[in-house]
């Protein structure tokens, strides 16, 4: 029972090991990544990548790997540069036929960058049904919150009680369009900080997609058809400024769509192999082309395409990964796992085991076992008594060599 | 056994009452701060920051469980490691273990019992503001805070039955080491994942007191 006391500790104690260790190291030796950001070119019809590895950080290259200095990156992005380039009095008049109106310019810009931290999080239960045509300049928080479990909820704040008559309306509404309950998403913009309230996208135990929204105190609901098992995992909407899309919808793996504005047409971004449960993805959009940018650990895969959503150009960029460069590598070699509780992929705290990659590690887990059978020689333990904890050394190297010594195997 | 259970309640007394007021007095505070707030800027608005925003109306119970664990551990172990009197304990005609044990789960109730006390008071309190909602991520919040009360309890007694000073002080650096793995910045309902783990690490750790009480009794090893 003792022993077995024992063991307890040194297996939490390699555990606190393994994740204060290498949290050690890579505060003090880790080294700023490289993160390279892409645009497309509407005037060189090329992408600018800003800060790939061959350039290194704050410097612009085109996708054939020449150089530009700031004022050429300017002038090659006009449309996000406008400002600037009408103060210096470089602005087109027009591109590809097109004459340059400031206001024109800045409804067609966009930014969006998703990232799995989105989908790998809490998300609330409640959200607030805002009406979506007051008649008012402003829009304005509603005094109750929804939820759609078994039925379609509303609960009043002040009362924390339910809203019966409005909560039976919103569900007859939504079983008469063959709503299943309970719902599996709800998204939408829970904030007035928009320039309309278009309500919420919501899919259903069924995996139906809806719209619902409060149009003058009554539900608004609509069912928007999709492909089959479409599979959608999560759903952002966006408040762009000239009303393309309301939404974008992601697949587990049939990439991203987007729902297109009062006609609910589903459009498909034409990336493949998108995975949002590990990538980053950013769609710069401007008049003329949208950049889809997918970004792995080490890789990002550009993609433009042009307002027809069909492709212009592709470009992809690969960069050493945390464990190819030396940082990486020197730990990986060290330590023959890490355990971490946080993760740049995920809201979540749990164990994060990371197996070092490469081989490496077993030389120094030979040594930990080598340098722990000495000390217990000179020490003159008996070996036998030791084969366990000789046995944690060899399979969690250094951790092991640290804690058994701390929980020393002394019984008489 | 009844007279173990007396002697440690003599022990933990004051301490636990301490704690356990320490604990009521914490809830009030939430609990008025959350209705004045309410009444200053709705409860739309209260909910809101709530739920999309992160702002938790519960973080000064954070570390309420820690120092109550911190506490009660030495309120029960100090004096046991004065001139070394728990060596007479362990000379009566009883398994040395077993009345280690027994001491330790004890402790361990006491500290469980005064928890879930506050759980109750925490969701009595909240269903009168909030909706399930709220009180669910809430809960799955500040649970891993109060699993993180117990290690410490768990942890402090194995630092304190330690006789080297050399290893209390190892021991300290590992135990803080775990006891940080509750207490992590996460947003709220972020632990839900990691509690039936952290749950069962607590759990094992119970049991480590035997491994320095055992130290503690061979004297100077």
């Amino acid at each position: 029972m003792i022993k077995l006391s024992r063991y307890i500790l040194v297996l939490v104690g390699i555990i606190v090991a393994a994740f204060a260790i290498p949290k050690l190291y890579w505060t003090i030796f880790e080294k700023v990544p490289v993160n390279p950001t892409v645009f497309y070119s509407c005037m060189i019809d090329d992408f600018i990548i800003l800060g790939s590895e061959k350039t290194g950080p704050g410097e612009r290259m085109d996708g054939q790997g020449n150089r530009m200095t700031l004022a050429e990156y300017e002038k090659a992005m006009p449309l996000m540069f406008f400002r600037q380039l009408m103060t210096d009095g470089n602005m087109p008049d027009s591109i590809n036929g097109v004459p340059m109106e400031p206001m024109v310019i800045n409804r067609a810009n966009s930014f969006y960058r998703y990232t799995p931290r989105k989908i790998n999080t809490p998300v609330p239960s409640l959200y607030p049904m805002l009406e979506s045509q007051s008649g008012k300049v402003n829009l304005a928080m509603p005094d109750d919150y929804f939820r759609i479990g078994k039925r379609m909820e509303f609960i009043v704040a002040k009362t924390n009680k339910v809203d019966e008559a409005k909560s039976l309306k919103f569900t007859e509404a939504l079983e008469n369009k063959g709503f299943a309950f309970p719902a599996r998403l709800i998204a939408g913009i829970p904030t007035t900080r928009k320039s309309k309230d278009e309500g919420y996208f919501v899919t259903d135990s069924n995996e139906q997609l809806y719209h619902i929204k409060m149009i003058k105190g009554e539900p608004y609901v609509a069912h928007i058809e999709t492909p089959e098992d479409l599979g959608i995992v999560f759903i952002e909407c966006v408040d762009l400024r000239n009303s393309e899309y309301y939404c974008y919808l992601f697949t587990r793996n049939k990439g991203i769509y987007v729902v297109m504005d009062e006609v609910y047409d589903l459009q498909r971004l034409p990336v493949e192999g998108i995975d949002p449960f590990s990538q980053e993805i950013r769609i710069n959009g401007d008049l003329f082309n949208k950049c889809i940018t997918v970004e792995g650990s080490n890789w990002l895969k550009a993609t433009a395409i042009d307002d027809m959503y069909e492709i212009v150009d592709t470009h992809e960029e690969t960069w050493k990964g945390r464990y190819e460069r030396s940082d990486g590598k020197i730990l990986s070699a060290l330590v023959p796992f890490e355990v971490s509780l946080v993760s740049p992929e995920s809201v979540f705290i749990r164990f994060y085991f990371q197996k070092s990659p490469g081989y490496l590690w077993i030389f120094s887990s030979v040594a930990a076992l080598l340098i722990s059978l000495f000390i217990m020689m000179r020490r003159k333990m008996e070996l036998k008594s030791n084969l366990i904890d000789l046995a944690i050394v060899a399979i969690t190297g250094l951790y092991g060599l640290i804690i058994i010594f701390i929980f020393p195997n002394k019984f008489r | 056994m009844k007279s173990i259970f007396y002697k440690e309640w003599i022990k933990i007394k004051w301490t636990f009452l301490a704690f356990l007021v320490l604990g009521i007095v914490g809830h009030t505070i939430m609990f008025l701060k959350v209705r004045h707030d309410i009444l200053f800027v709705d409860a739309v608005n209260y909910w809101y920051s709530f739920l999309f925003r992160g702002y938790p109306y519960f973080s000064i119970l954070k570390f309420l469980p820690l120092v109550a664990g911190l506490g009660i551990a030495i309120a029960q172990y100090f004096p046991e490691t004065l001139n070394k009197r728990i060596k007479l304990t362990f000379h009566l005609p009883v398994g040395e273990n077993e009345i280690l044990l027994k001491m330790h789960a004890f402790g361990a109730s006491s500290l469980t019992a005064m928890f879930v006390f506050f759980f109750v008071i925490f969701v009595s309190g909240s269903y009168i503001y909030f909706p399930a909602e709220i009180i669910k991520p809430s809960l799955l919040t500040i649970t891993p805070w109060f699993l993180g009360g117990l290690a410490t309890y768990f942890i402090t007694a194995l630092i304190l039955l330690e006789p080297i000073w050399l290893y209390r002080g190892l021991y300290t650096i590992t135990g803080a080491g775990f006891i940080s793995f509750f207490y992590m910045y996460g947003t709220i309902g972020a632990y839900k994942p990691v509690i039936i783990s952290l749950a069962v690490l607590t759990l094992l750790i119970s049991t480590g007191v035997l491994f320095s009480g055992y130290r503690f009794r061979k004297g100077e090893m």
